[in-house]
């Protein structure tokens, strides 16, 4: 699985992705990120997902938090709500309770995610919000120009950490596999067909769907998370790899020495939406007191 | 008490007890009873954090037959059904009125823990077996309150009819035999009452006659809230529970999904406000409400609304502060936070209702305003509004106009949509999620008009998000300040926000009668403030007076700044409403000042 398999020439390529409506989703903004960033693919792989499943661009919300990677909303031509910092599922649930008919998407970074918004991804994914949630996990604190994530390894030397890391990384995986996510899979920005696809089937899937793509920081971090580094350790999920299994799955999210790339888990269940809906049926057809869950459990 | 020839009701019952006793319960069928029976009627309950054990419940009613606007300082009645908590406030009784508590023999009770050992020789003691009473009727000891609410119906000869449906209400849900039995046991307390010696002050007379439209409804604030939200139209609410705030959820809960609406219990209070910013950036009518502690963790929010613009009303019911501070204690000092919190300049709306009435309109119209100024709205309420009960006439027909929105116009071919362009009111042209043609991002970063990151727009963007608050001022509908008493030239004038207005009033209505020129106002706008009507009133005035229940005079300071004249400050933190004798005797010591009869602090 190398980055590029034969020489790409831009000509070739250039009419096949005009002609392909792709671009439709870009916006005039130029990225601001750094040369050789993987949050470029994630762009590239977004555009492409949303054009293959032929998703309105006016019905779409992008929402973010704050870092490098919560620029997003602004190169792509859909709706976006660029928030603070780790409140991005808050909002994107909100969004998605107004208004069912929209695609929402969340994106954001894992300082954003796992360290100052942590506490909402256990609901966000419990309640199984209908919406996709793609991390780009680089394992640093890029636009504050290199600190220690909640994602660093063991021994990283940062601006913060001058004397090595010593802070455990967490597990995103382990968590959204325990959260009750019901969709969980992992793409690699070195991968960008494959994340393309990855973040296509996330799309489709209805409820809360999360997308954890490992995309190295070019310009802070020269010695962990690299294209080299985790070009060498990534392969895909075993074929015969049971995405109802999420036992199975934890297995495998366990081997982080050795990324496995693919879905992991994938069960479709009652969304929020769903539960809100019927919610508003009982108290409607029935005309009475909402009944205790004691009684509701005892009826059933 | 005789007024124009009519005679008029105004009595006061304490009921004292100890949590688990029934007290709340019991205060509650007395309000809802004279309430249904078209009495004019002010309750506050106070009562421990803790659900069991042994804290101090007391429930305050006052029943008028005229509008009133806050409790008296002494009852006319206390009610004990725990003497050990009813001890101390027998001082709360007035010369001639009565304490009625369980009758048990003294031989048997610690020396000084008998009630009747406490009462002066001008209150009048009513022993009664309330416990016997109900173990005869009803065969168990639960009833206990039924039977001390029957005795004091008994006592004043109170309707029958109106405490049988309040109960009937009550036990609505449960076994009829239940309803039986505490009818059964209201009516036996009621003829050992209306058998009994009378008291000689105060007696009830019938109430006005009633006015024309509508059914008299007794209601809580935090109940006026929710259905203010209702008639509004809200789409989506989220909250997180704390006290005294979580009524207003837990009626939402109900109300909502019955209107095919939403309601939603978030992980906090950070991801409440957040959720409702961005249910408002989707196009709905969004609102949290929480307190004091619960409001620190959505001041990033805020701001985020106010540089965002998205609409959204937090409803904060504020308690004893600072930090988790007094969960069930009343205060209003969390004003700094509503004007001025998160980072950067606070350009955003605050309202603050007085009475009952003023929640369900400030409800509803924090709606329309955030709508059209698109920007979050902050109404102030306080565990005294949320919790106190009147007697309510709403109107029949919905005050509140739904949509007042600014939608973009059509937009000529390849010319971009700038969300946050600059018009003549500062007010830009709002598109939202799934309109065609109008795609956008909005970012809590400073951003040029059309919405990109821009820091070089800061001063543009700050005046505009300044700006177009100016309007709120004249906002139909609602009055954002409100002058009562002398008009022109006065000696005192005593401005006020919150639920302490009611106590202001009442204290400018004495004060009146004791030929003191004065003038009160109330301030429901409390930014951006109506500098008009307050520069008028300080001209008018000699001595202004600014009385409020927090520490540090936050509004006093607010109305300094603003107008950069002085103010007399009048604060107190007992956690309990302000008393209305306090703000008299400030209005005298400063009326007094001027006519040059020397200070009552120098005597």
């Amino acid at each position: 699985m190398s980055n590029i398999e034969k020489p790409v020439y831009l000509e070739e390529k250039l009419e096949e992705v005009q002609e392909s409506g792709r671009l439709d989703y870009r916006s005039k903004s130029l990225p601001t990120w750094c040369p050789g960033c993987g949050y470029f693919s994630i762009v590239e792989g977004m555009t492409a997902a949303l054009n293959n499943l032929e998703i309105d661009p006016d019905e779409t919300v992008v929402v973010s938090g704050i870092g490098c990677a919560s620029r997003f909303p602004f190169f792509v031509n859909t709706y976006g709500f660029h928030t603070l910092h780790g409140r991005a599922l808050p909002v994107a649930t909100g969004i998605k309770v107004a208004n069912d008919d929209l695609t929402v998407v969340v994106v954001g970074g894992d300082g954003d995610a796992f360290a100052i918004g942590g506490a909402h991804i256990p609901h966000a994914a419990r309640r199984n919000v209908d919406m996709t949630y793609i991390l780009f996990d680089n394992g640093i604190y890029g636009l504050t120009k290199g600190q220690t994530s909640p994602t660093s390894v063991l021994g990283f030397q940062t601006s913060t950490s001058p004397f090595e890391n010593h802070d455990q990384p967490l597990n995103p995986l382990m968590m959204l596999l325990s959260y009750g996510a019901s969709w969980v899979g992992q793409a690699y920005a070195g991968n960008p067909h494959h994340m393309a696809d990855m973040i296509e089937q996330a799309l489709a899937h209805k409820g809360f769907s999360y997308l954890h793509v490992l995309s190295p920081c070019v310009t802070f971090d020269k010695t962990t998370m690299t294209y080299k580094n985790l070009d060498m350790i990534v392969h895909p999920l075993p074929e015969d790899h049971d995405t109802s299994d999420v036992m199975a799955a934890m297995a495998i999210a366990q081997k982080t020495e050795a990324p496995a790339l693919g879905c992991y888990f994938n069960e479709p269940r009652q969304t929020l939406n769903d539960g809100l809906d019927d919610i508003a049926n009982r108290a409607q057809g029935k005309n009475e007191k909402p009944k205790k869950a004691s009684q509701r459990q005892a009826a059933e | 008490m005789a007024k124009n020839g009519k005679k008029t009701t105004d009595m006061q019952f304490a009921i004292c007890g100890s949590a688990g006793d029934g007290t709340i319960a019991a205060g509650d069928i007395m309000k809802r009873a004279m309430a249904k029976a078209g009495y004019k009627v002010i309750a506050f309950d106070v009562y421990p954090p803790e659900i069991r054990g042994f804290g101090k419940c007391i429930s305050r009613i006052r029943i008028t037959s005229d509008q009133v606007f806050s409790l008296k300082p002494l009852s006319d009645v206390l009610l004990s059904l725990d003497d050990s908590h009813a001890i101390p406030h027998v001082g709360e009784v007035k010369d001639y009125g009565a304490v009625v508590y369980e009758d048990m023999p003294v031989s048997v009770m610690a020396e000084g823990s008998h009630i009747s050992g406490h009462l002066t020789s001008t209150q009048l003691p009513y022993g009664v077996p309330f416990r016997e009473l109900s173990e005869r009727v009803t065969s168990s000891a639960r009833s206990r309150n039924i039977v001390a609410v029957g005795y004091l119906a008994g006592l004043y000869d109170m309707p029958r009819q109106v405490f049988y449906d309040t109960i009937s209400d009550k036990f609505k849900t449960k076994p009829a035999a239940l309803t039986r039995i505490n009818i059964e046991a209201f009516d036996a307390a009621f003829d050992v009452g209306r058998n009994t010696f009378r008291l000689d002050e105060g007696s009830l007379n019938p109430p006005q006659k009633k006015s024309s439209s509508g059914d008299l409804v007794m209601m809580s604030g935090n109940g006026a809230v929710a259905k203010g939200c209702i008639d509004a139209g809200l789409d989506t609410f989220f909250g997180y529970p704390i006290t005294p705030a979580t009524t207003i959820m837990e009626r939402l809960a109900i109300d909502l999904p019955k209107h095919g609406k939403r309601m939603m219990q978030t992980e906090d209070e950070i991801s409440a406000l957040s959720a409702a910013i961005g249910a408002g950036y989707a196009g709905a009518r969004a609102a949290t409400a929480t307190s004091g502690p619960g409001f620190a963790l959505m001041s990033e929010m805020m701001g985020l609304g106010s540089m965002a613009e998205v609409p959204a009303v937090i409803f904060v019911s504020q308690r004893g502060g600072p930090s988790t501070g007094m969960p069930t204690k009343t205060e209003q000092s969390d004003l700094n936070i509503a004007v001025f919190g998160a980072a950067g300049d606070g350009q955003r709306i605050v309202l603050a209702p007085t009475n009952v009435e003023g929640c369900y309109k400030c409800a509803g119209k924090a709606f329309e305003i955030a709508e059209r100024y698109q920007t979050p709205v902050v109404v102030l309420l306080d565990l005294y509004l949320s919790n106190r009960y009147e007697a309510v006439e709403f109107p029949t027909k919905n005050p509140f106009k739904a949509n007042c929105s600014k939608p973009p116009g059509k937009l000529k071919k390849g010319q971009p949509y700038h969300r946050y362009e600059i018009t003549k009111d500062f007010i830009s042209p709002r598109a939202i999620p799934g309109d065609k043609g109008y795609r956008h991002a909005i970012t809590g970063l400073e951003h040029g008009e059309n919405g990109r990151p821009n820091d070089t727009t800061h001063q543009q963007m700050s005046e505009k998000r300044h700006e177009k608050l100016n309007g709120v001022l004249r906002h139909p509908g609602i009055a954002m300040s409100k002058r009562f008493g002398d008009k022109g030239k006065v000696d005192v004038a005593i401005i006020g926000w919150g639920s302490t207005f009611g106590e202001i009033l009442e204290a400018m209505i004495v004060a009146r009668a004791e030929g003191i020129t004065c003038t009160a106002m109330k301030v429901v706008l409390l930014s951006p403030l109506p500098m008009e009507p307050i520069n008028a009133i300080f001209e008018d005035s000699k001595e202004v007076l600014v009385p409020e229940l927090n520490y540090e005079g936050q509004f006093a300071n607010l109305l300094m700044g603003a107008t950069g004249r002085p103010v007399t400050r009048l604060n107190r933190v007992p956690g309990t409403p302000m008393h209305v004798e306090d703000i008299l005797e400030e209005i005298r010591r400063l009326a007094g000042k001027k006519k040059g009869r020397g200070s009552l602090a120098a005597e």
